[in-house]
């Protein structure tokens, strides 16, 4: 009888295919709780912790894959920080850099020594499958997080999977793990309210394979490296941008580039006039999702914001209308970037004839001191000659190739119609 | 013996005692033949003797703050040489011979005729209802919402009563300090003609800007007013209104212009990035003008993509 009974399932097994049986959250601790482990950044002086992450065995068992953001600081301080691993069982040993994917958040690091047994990469589960977060949250020991795949996010460039369930600080870098016990991707950021965010282990595999193939500069100057990745990545987005077809978007008298990426949402971002206001604006505000982590003090680069405003009255005379509208006309990157990180902002005017328009343009660039070739752009253009009647057009990129922005600006102009 | 003359100096004016006795007392006691009632001067603080000869001997009388004469502190000086220099504690005093000449008649501004506009006050009273129209001008067209008659009166009486008032206020105290005398009537239209002024250019500052497109327009007008323009404001309005001297009027109206002008030009952007060679903020001309006068000529997309090629990055902050 109990022969018959195995036969059969075997046989149902063999027909329908059907992997092994589902792993709970706890096999799947007690698998890999040897395996992960917990990435510490040192001071070289004082031996002590500065941040922490999470991290596994990748690879040939000498390797450990993180975040990027987890080791950010010693690409910035070198000589003062080192990076470390420590284990459940309080085995620990210093690590060093083999390889970086910046745009993706990640890090390959290396131990002289094998550290364990490393952890199977598997694609991504269907959507909605239970896939299970480990880390070590907060430096309270490591502990597993259970949630759902909300599948790949289109609006980070593919490189983030939603996962409903709690990340939190400490556990970037940890492994997510579908119900086999293989890691899916890399646990890298939240938004709070179970809602969190996984690099694929597509991209692992990637930086493993390119580090074996020695693509890394991982010399003495980290940051040229850094700055490299990031402007090959912003480039190739830009030239994907300017590839592709633009949808239209109107705006009163001006048809303008809507939605030009699967990165980008726009929203209206209007603001509310009272009752008494003899004027009529609009706004629409465009921006990316998939923003490139950089450095502690930098934080993120790889904005892509544009923004239309449209200003319009029949009540107010042509001097009140310009003083309203070069008051509104000041819009400026939103961040407070110190001396040491960024150069002075360069900008020059110019009159532009725009579909027939024209538009007071002004650009302007600033470098980054440490990562070379890397600079922020400012673009504005606001429509001039019309006594009741205003626009303007806000360009924002950051982390880019100046020379590289030039053709996409002159895309967005000439995807700007004015229309009688 | 030729007669003698005490100028005793006071703020901006002088008092003058005729010295006509053979010996003449000076201090604070009432039974001196002139009496000083500041503190600092003692009851017997000095003695002016007067010879047949036309010299004078002056004497001091006092241990504590003894008179200095011509400079220095002595005892006693005969002397033929006029003017001599006294000072009486803290009173500052001349000995003069009462044919010593005086300084020129200084002309009344506008030659004191009653339409000139520092000569009647009819014309304060007209210039400063100016200054409330250009305040009430300034509202309406910086008013994007319906027009509130309360509005314009609570910006009005704010920004132009209080703005005058306040300058017409510390500006007479500093006047009766200074000169000793009240000139409320030229001083409202001075300070209603800079005000005038002051609004009328900064429209036509913003247009400039817009025409050149750049700022040095309004860094120029900044810089011009706040240096120049206010600071010989004041020094004209001392030397034909005040009548003071000239190189002491200049003296204090570089005084009086400071607290005006130092705090507004430290404020301003200009300065700011001559003192702070870094800024995190794109800094473009972002002037608009309904006008729409430039001299920039208008260019093509490709051409505006082709210079764009050639703009530099930012300079780095040391």
């Amino acid at each position: 009888m109990f022969f018959r009974l195995l036969l059969t399932s075997l046989l149902l097994a063999s027909i329908t295919g059907s992997p092994a049986v589902a792993l709970d959250s706890k096999k799947i601790y007690q698998i890999n709780e040897d395996r992960v482990f917990q990435i510490r950044v040192l001071n070289r002086e004082t031996g002590k912790k500065s941040s922490i992450g999470s991290g596994f065995i990748v690879g040939d068992g000498k390797q450990i894959a993180t975040n990027y953001h987890v080791i950010g600081q010693v690409i910035l301080e070198p000589d003062v920080f080192y990076i470390s691993y420590l284990g459940k069982d309080g085995q620990e040993g210093e690590l060093r850099l083999l390889g970086l994917d910046v745009a993706r958040d990640l890090a390959l690091l290396g131990a002289d020594e094998p550290v364990g047994e490393p952890i199977k990469m598997s694609p991504l589960p269907s959507r909605g499958a239970p896939i299970f977060a480990m880390g070590n949250p907060l430096d309270l020991g490591l502990s597993i997080a259970v949630g759902t795949n909300g599948g790949i996010l289109n609006q980070t460039d593919d490189s983030r999977i939603l996962f409903s369930g709690s990340l939190n600080p400490g556990m970037s870098g940890g492994p997510t793990f579908n119900d086999q016990g293989e890691a899916i991707g890399i646990n890298v950021a939240t938004a709070r309210n179970d809602i969190s965010f996984i690099v694929p282990s597509r991209f692992l595999t990637d930086l493993i394979e390119q580090s074996a193939a020695g693509e890394f500069e991982t010399g003495d100057d980290l940051k040229l490296e850094v700055a490299r990745q990031v402007l090959a990545y912003e480039n190739n987005y830009i030239e994907q941008l300017l590839a592709s077809e633009w949808p239209e978007l109107d705006l009163r008298q001006f048809s303008l580039p809507g939605v030009i990426s699967p990165t980008v949402r726009c929203w209206d971002n209007s603001a509310k006039l009272s009752a008494i206001a003899r004027y009529k604006r609009y706004q629409i505000r465009c921006a990316n999702k998939n923003h490139v982590y950089l450095d502690e003090d930098n934080k993120f680069v790889g904005d892509l914001i544009y923004e239309y405003f449209w200003l319009e009255s029949e009540e107010l005379n042509a001097i009140q209308f310009y003083n309203l509208y070069e008051n509104l006309n000041k819009d400026q990157i939103d961040s407070k970037l110190d001396r040491d990180i960024v150069s002075n902002f360069n900008c020059e005017t110019w009159f532009v004839e725009v579909s027939g328009q024209e538009l007071k343009a002004n650009l302007c660039r600033r470098e980054y001191v440490e990562y070379k070739g890397m600079s922020d752009v400012l673009f504005t253009a606001a429509l001039t000659g019309h006594k009741n009647k205003g626009f303007f057009i806000t360009l924002i990129m950051t982390g880019v190739e100046y020379a590289s922005t030039l053709p996409l600006i002159q895309k967005f102009l000439e995807h700007t119609e004015w229309r009688p | 013996m030729a007669a003698l003359m005490l100028e005793i100096s006071t703020r901006g004016l002088h008092r003058y005692q005729s010295i006509e006795r053979e010996v003449t007392t000076i201090g604070r006691a009432l039974d001196n033949d002139i009496i000083l009632s500041d503190p600092t001067v003692a009851p017997h603080h000095l003695k002016i003797i007067r010879y047949g000869d036309d010299s004078v001997e002056i004497v001091n009388l006092t241990e504590v703050n003894p008179t200095r004469i011509g400079g220095h502190q002595r005892a006693s000086l005969v002397t033929e040489a006029l003017p001599v220099s006294l000072e009486i504690g803290r009173v500052q005093a001349q000995l003069l011979p009462q044919s010593f000449a005086v300084a020129a008649t200084r002309p009344l501004a506008g030659g004191g005729r009653r339409g000139h506009l520092f000569g009647h006050a009819s014309w304060a009273v007209i210039l400063v209802l100016a200054c409330l129209i250009a305040g009430g001008l300034e509202f309406y067209l910086n008013s994007y919402n319906s027009f509130k008659w309360s509005d314009l009166l609570k910006y009005v009486l704010r920004e132009t009563v209080l703005t005058i008032g306040a300058f017409v206020l510390a500006l007479t105290i500093l006047e009766r300090l200074l000169v000793n005398r009240w000139e409320i009537r030229q001083l409202v239209t001075s300070i209603a003609l800079i005000y005038l002024l002051y609004y009328c250019s900064a429209y036509f500052v913003d247009a400039m800007d817009y025409l050149f497109s750049a700022s040095w327009p309004s860094t120029l007008f900044r810089f011009g007013w706040y240096l120049g323009l206010i600071p010989c404001a004041i020094a004209l309005y001392l030397i034909h209104i005040s009548h003071l001297k000239r190189s002491r009027s200049i003296i204090l109206a570089v005084l009086i212009a400071s607290p005006i002008a130092v705090p507004s030009i430290l404020q301003s952007p200009e300065l700011r990035t001559l003192l702070d060679d870094f800024s995190s903020a794109a800094r473009y001309h972002n002037s608009l003008s309904s006008m729409d006068l430039h001299l920039k000529p208008k260019v093509s997309i490709e051409t505006f993509i082709q210079q764009a090629q050639n703009l530099g990055p930012g300079a780095y902050a040391d």
